[in-house]
C-alpha cells in the first residue's frame, strides 16, 4: 500500500512540558487507521502537527514519500491532508455552500459565482449520500448536520488525507452508520487513507483497519485490527489493567427525595415521571436527540416547561429560573461545560463562589473573602483538583479538572438534587473514576443522584436505576442488575422509526 | 502564575487584569516624563491641579463604561446623559428651584434613561449598540427640549454653594471636583470587585449561559450596570453644570467615547468579563495627560485628535498581542 503520509520520531512541547516524545505513525492508501489513546495522550498534537496547526520541535515528516518542513493549515492543505476538528468551526450566518467553499470561493471577474458553488456543494453533499440543501444557514441545522457540513468541507478539497478528530461525539446512531458507509466509500475510492481519533472503541470494528496506539506522548503500537483484541486495545491504551472501572457503592434506598409528575416541555420533553430516592444513583440513557439534557434543562429551569409538577421532599415547588431550583436545593452540572458550565475567564476561585455568592455574602452583598477562599480551598482540596492556584483562569485546566470545578461549584453548597449531563465526557479514566467517587459520596449522604450518559457501559456499570428516553419521553425502566446494552437499545429506538421519518421533515420545514 | 501567599508582590499581580494595569501605568509615566522635558510649565503645581480636575469627568464616565462593557455591553448614551443632567439642572436652578430638588430630579431622570437601556439591553435582548443608540439620541433631544432649545441663563447666586461643591471647593489643595470622582470611584470599586452584584456583572459578560445556569439573575445585573452608567454620567453633568455656571445643550458630546477610550486604554475588553476599574484610573490620566501636555507643548488641535487617536488604537493592539501570546500557553493545556 502506498505511503501517504508519514511522521517518524516527532518530538513536541509545549513550553517546557513534553507532550510528544518519539512519535512515529503513518498512514496508508486505503485504510482507515484508527489512533486511540487516553485524553492527553497526545493524539490531537499529533495530527495538529501533520495538518499544519502546530509545527514539530524535532522530527521527520513526508507526504507521499518527499520530506516537508514546517507546513502551514493552508499548505498542508495543498498538499491533500485535510482535518476535521473535535469542535465546529463553522461560520453560523453562512449558508452550508459558503462555508464549504469558505476561503476557497470560486469567483468570475471578482464576482462570486454563488450558483456555481451552491452547485458544487450540493455535488458534493449528494456524493456523500448527505440530504441537505447548500443554502441552508449552518445556525438553521441541528449540531450532527453541522458536523456532516464539516465532514463534506473537508473532502471538498480533494483530501488524499483525512484525518477526523472524534466526529461522531454528536451524530445519532443512524447518523454514525450513515458516516460510516461514507468514510468506507471514501477509503475504497481515489486511494485515500483516513486517521479515524474516537474514544468509542466499539465503533471500531465498524470501520477500523489498523489501531495506532499512544500513551503519555508515545507510541506504544501498531497493529491490524483485525490481529488484536479489545483487552489488548485498552490494556495498551491504559498501560495497566483496569479492575474496577465503575467503582459503585451500594446503599441502601431510603426515602423519595424528588419527584417530577407528567413533565412536558417543548416538543423533546413529552409527560415524563420519575422518582428519586436517597441513597441511589439514577442514570438516564438514551440516543443522542432523545430529550435527555432538555429535561434536565427543565427541571433546573433554564428553559422552562410547559406542564407538570415538580416535587421536593413530598413538597411542590415551582421553578421558573434556575436560581429557583438552586434556592430550592436542585442544581445542574450541564453538558457543555465551556458553554454553560463555566466563565473560562473567570478565575476558578469566582467560578467555584459564583453559585455561592448568597452564602458568602454579608451585609450590604460584600463577599467575605476569607469565607470564599476557605470555600475554594476546601472544595479544590476534597475535589483533588490540581491547580498552581485558584486565580489560574478556568478556561486554562485540563478537560477533567475543568469537570471537578463544574461539580465543585454545586458540591459547596448543599444541595437535595444534583443532576450531571454526560458527567464524564471528554475527561480521561483517572479523573473518571473520581467523579464516581464523588457521586458515592452524594449518594452515601443521602443526596439525589441523577446523571444523563450516551456511554452505556458507564451507565450499566454505575446507575443504580435506569431509565430510558426515547423521543421525549421516558420508554423503559431497569435496574442496575438486570440492565443489559440490547435492553436499553430496544427501549431508546422504541420510537426510532417512526422519529426519524416525522423529525426529518420537521427539521426541514424549519429551515425552510 | 504562581500564587504563592508569602510574597505580596506575587498576589497583587496574579489578579486578573492587574499585568495590563501595571503595562498602562508604565505607559503614564513615559508619557508623563514626555511632557515635563517637553514643557516647563508641565509640572507647575498650578497645571497639576488643572490637569486633575480635567480627568475628573473623563475618569466618572470610564467608570460608568468601564462597568456596561464588563457585562459584555456598551452604553452609547453616556454623553447625551451628560448633556442632559446639565441642562436639566441648570433649569431647575435658574427657575428657582433649590440646588438640592434640583439635584435630586436630574439624578432621577438620569436613572430612568439607565432603566430603560437595561430594560430594553437585558429583558428585550436589542443588541446594546443598538438600544443605546436609541437612547442616546433621545436623551440629547431631551437635553435640548427642557429649555426650549436654548441653553440656560447663568444658574445664578442661590447656586453658589452647588458651584463650590461640585467643581470649585478647594479641599486640602484638590478640588471638589476631583475628589467626587476619587469618593465615586472608591465606592463603584468596592461594589466592582467585592460585591455579589459585582461578581455578577464579570460573570455575565465572561459567559451569559454559564452565569444563567449558576442562578444569577442576567436582567438585574445589566440593569444595575447600566444604573450605574447614568448615574455617575448624571454627576459628570453636575460638575460641567457647576463648572461653567449655565446650562449647555451639547454638553457632554461625543462623551461615551471617551469613554470607552479611558476604560479600553486601561485594559477594559470590549468583549466583557475583563477590566479593572484601576485600569479605568490610569485610562482616564492617560487621555488627560496627553490633552493637557499636548496643550502645553503648543501643538495644534488637529496634531491633538492625531495623538490621542493613535495611542488609543496603540494600547488595544498591545493589548490584543500580549492576550494572544497568553492564549497559545494556555492551549498546551487543554
Amino acid at each position: 500500500m502506498e505511503l501517504l503520509a508519514e511522521m517518524l520520531h516527532v518530538d513536541k512541547s509545549f513550553f517546557g512540558v513534553k507532550v510528544l516524545e518519539d512519535v512515529s505513525f503513518d498512514v496508508r492508501a486505503g485504510e482507515v487507521v484508527a489512533l486511540l489513546g487516553e485524553n492527553g495522550a497526545g493524539k490531537s498534537t499529533l495530527v495538529k502537527i501533520l495538518s499544519g496547526v502546530y509545527a514539530r520541535d524535532a522530527g521527520t515528516m513526508k507526504i507521499f514519500g518527499s520530506p516537508v518542513g514546517d507546513l502551514t493549515p493552508r499548505q498542508a492543505q495543498d498538499l491533500g491532508i485535510a482535518i476535521i476538528h473535535q469542535e465546529l468551526n463553522l461560520c453560523s450566518h453562512l449558508t452550508v455552500a459558503e462555508n464549504i467553499f469558505l476561503g476557497r470561493e470560486t469567483t468570475k471577474g471578482g464576482i462570486l459565482s454563488k450558483r456555481e458553488m451552491s452547485a458544487a456543494a450540493g455535488g458534493i453533499l449528494s456524493s456523500l449520500n448527505i440530504d441537505m440543501d447548500p443554502d441552508m444557514i449552518v445556525g438553521d441545522l441541528s449540531v450532527s448536520m453541522q458536523q456532516l457540513v464539516e465532514i463534506a468541507k473537508a473532502l471538498s478539497t480533494d483530501a488524499r488525507v483525512l484525518i477526523m478528530d472524534e466526529p461522531t461525539s454528536a451524530l445519532t446512531a443512524k447518523e454514525i452508520d450513515d458516516l460510516f458507509v461514507i468514510i468506507r466509500k471514501l477509503r475504497d475510492e481515489g486511494g485515500r487513507g483516513v486517521v479515524y481519533i474516537s474514544h468509542r472503541l466499539d465503533e471500531l470494528k465498524h470501520i477500523a483497519d489498523r489501531v495506532s496506539i499512544m500513551r503519555d506522548g508515545r507510541f506504544i503500537k501498531s497493529a491490524g485490527f483485525a490481529d488484536i483484541t479489545m483487552d489488548e486495545i485498552i490494556a495498551n491504551m491504559v498501560g495497566r489493567e483496569i479492575k474496577e472501572k465503575f467503582p459503585r457503592v451500594r446503599c441502601a434506598r431510603g426515602k423519595k427525595i424528588f419527584e417530577v409528575k407528567n413533565l412536558s416541555a417543548g416538543d423533546m420533553v413529552k409527560d415524563v415521571s420519575f422518582e428519586l430516592y436517597e441513597g441511589e444513583a439514577v442514570g438516564i440513557a438514551g440516543l443522542m436527540g432523545a430529550g435527555r439534557t432538555e429535561l434536565t434543562r427543565a427541571i433546573f429551569g433554564v428553559d422552562g416547561h410547559d406542564s407538570g409538577q415538580i416535587f421536593l421532599d413530598g413538597r411542590e415547588i415551582a421553578i421558573k429560573h434556575p436560581s429557583d431550583a438552586i434556592a430550592s436545593g436542585i442544581v445542574l452540572a450541564p453538558e457543555d461545560r465551556k458553554k454553560d458550565g463555566l466563565c473560562v475567564r473567570l478565575s476558578v476561585r469566582e467560578n467555584i463562589a459564583l453559585p455561592n455568592l448568597d452564602s458568602l455574602c454579608g451585609g450590604m452583598g460584600m463577599v467575605n473573602r476569607k469565607k470564599e477562599d476557605d470555600m475554594v480551598g476546601e472544595t479544590t482540596k476534597n475535589l483533588a483538583i490540581k491547580l498552581s492556584g485558584p486565580e489560574i483562569n478556568a478556561g486554562s485546566l485540563s478537560g477533567g479538572n475543568q469537570q471537578k470545578v463544574v461539580v465543585g461549584k454545586w458540591l459547596a453548597r448543599n444541595s437535595r438534587v444534583v443532576i450531571f449531563d454526560e458527567p464524564t465526557r471528554g475527561i480521561d479514566v483517572a479523573a473518571k473514576v473520581e467523579i464516581y467517587n464523588l457521586m458515592n459520596e452524594l449518594k452515601k449522604n443521602g443526596i439525589g443522584v441523577m446523571f444523563v450518559s450516551s456511554e452505556m457501559p458507564e451507565i450499566i456499570g454505575f446507575a443504580d436505576r435506569i431509565l430510558v428516553m426515547c423521543d421525549g419521553r421516558i420508554t423503559g425502566e431497569f435496574s442496575g442488575k438486570e440492565a443489559t446494552q440490547g435492553k436499553i437499545l430496544e427501549k431508546a429506538t422504541r420510537f426510532e422509526t417512526k422519529k426519524l421519518g416525522s423529525h426529518d421533515g420537521a427539521e426541514r420545514e424549519e429551515a425552510v | 502564575m504562581n500564587t504563592e501567599k508569602r510574597n505580596v508582590g506575587g498576589r497583587i499581580l496574579a489578579i486578573r487584569g492587574m499585568p495590563q494595569v501595571i503595562t498602562v501605568t508604565i505607559g503614564l509615566l513615559i508619557i508623563f516624563a514626555v511632557f515635563s522635558m517637553l514643557s516647563d510649565n508641565f509640572l507647575s503645581v498650578r497645571n497639576l491641579r488643572n490637569l486633575m480636575r480635567q480627568a475628573a469627568p473623563i475618569l466618572i464616565i470610564g467608570i460608568a463604561q468601564s462597568f456596561v462593557l464588563i457585562t459584555g455591553n456598551i452604553d452609547l448614551s453616556i454623553g447625551s446623559v451628560v448633556g442632559m443632567s446639565c441642562m436639566i439642572s441648570a433649569t431647575l436652578m435658574t427657575k428657582g428651584v433649590s440646588p438640592a430638588n434640583a439635584v435630586g430630579i436630574t439624578v432621577l431622570s438620569c436613572l430612568i434613561v439607565g432603566s430603560i437601556n437595561g430594560l430594553l439591553v437585558a429583558k428585550c435582548s436589542l443588541p446594546p449598540f443598538i438600544a443605546t443608540l436609541g437612547t442616546m439620541t433621545i436623551a440629547r433631544g431631551i437635553a435640548q427640549i427642557v429649555n426650549n432649545n436654548h441653553n440656560t441663563d447663568s444658574i445664578g447666586e442661590g447656586a453658589r454653594v452647588f458651584r463650590r461643591l461640585f467643581y470649585y471647593e478647594d479641599i486640602g489643595g484638590v478640588y471638589s471636583s476631583v475628589w467626587i470622582a476619587v469618593i465615586l470611584w472608591f465606592i463603584f470599586n468596592f461594589i466592582l470587585s467585592n460585591t455579589r452584584t459585582g461578581r455578577h456583572i464579570y460573570a455575565v459578560g465572561s459567559n451569559i449561559d454559564a452565569a444563567r445556569m449558576s442562578g444569577v439573575n442576567i436582567n438585574y445585573t445589566v440593569t444595575a450596570a447600566y444604573l450605574v452608567s447614568a448615574f455617575c454620567s448624571c454627576v459628570a453633568g453636575l460638575i460641567t453644570c457647576a463648572a461653567g455656571g449655565v446650562g449647555t445643550m451639547d454638553a457632554g458630546n461625543t462623551y461615551e467615547l471617551y469613554a470607552v477610550a479611558a476604560s479600553v486604554i486601561g485594559g477594559v475588553s470590549t468583549l466583557g468579563g475583563q477590566g479593572l476599574l484601576l485600569g479605568t484610573v490610569v485610562g482616564a490620566l492617560i487621555w488627560s495627560v496627553l490633552q493637557n501636555g499636548l496643550v502645553m507643548a503648543g501643538a495644534p488641535v488637529a496634531i491633538r485628535n492625531i495623538a490621542v487617536g493613535i495611542i488609543v488604537v496603540i494600547s488595544v493592539l498591545l493589548d490584543i498581542v500580549v492576550r494572544s501570546g497568553k492564549r497559545i500557553r494556555h492551549k498546551k493545556t487543554s
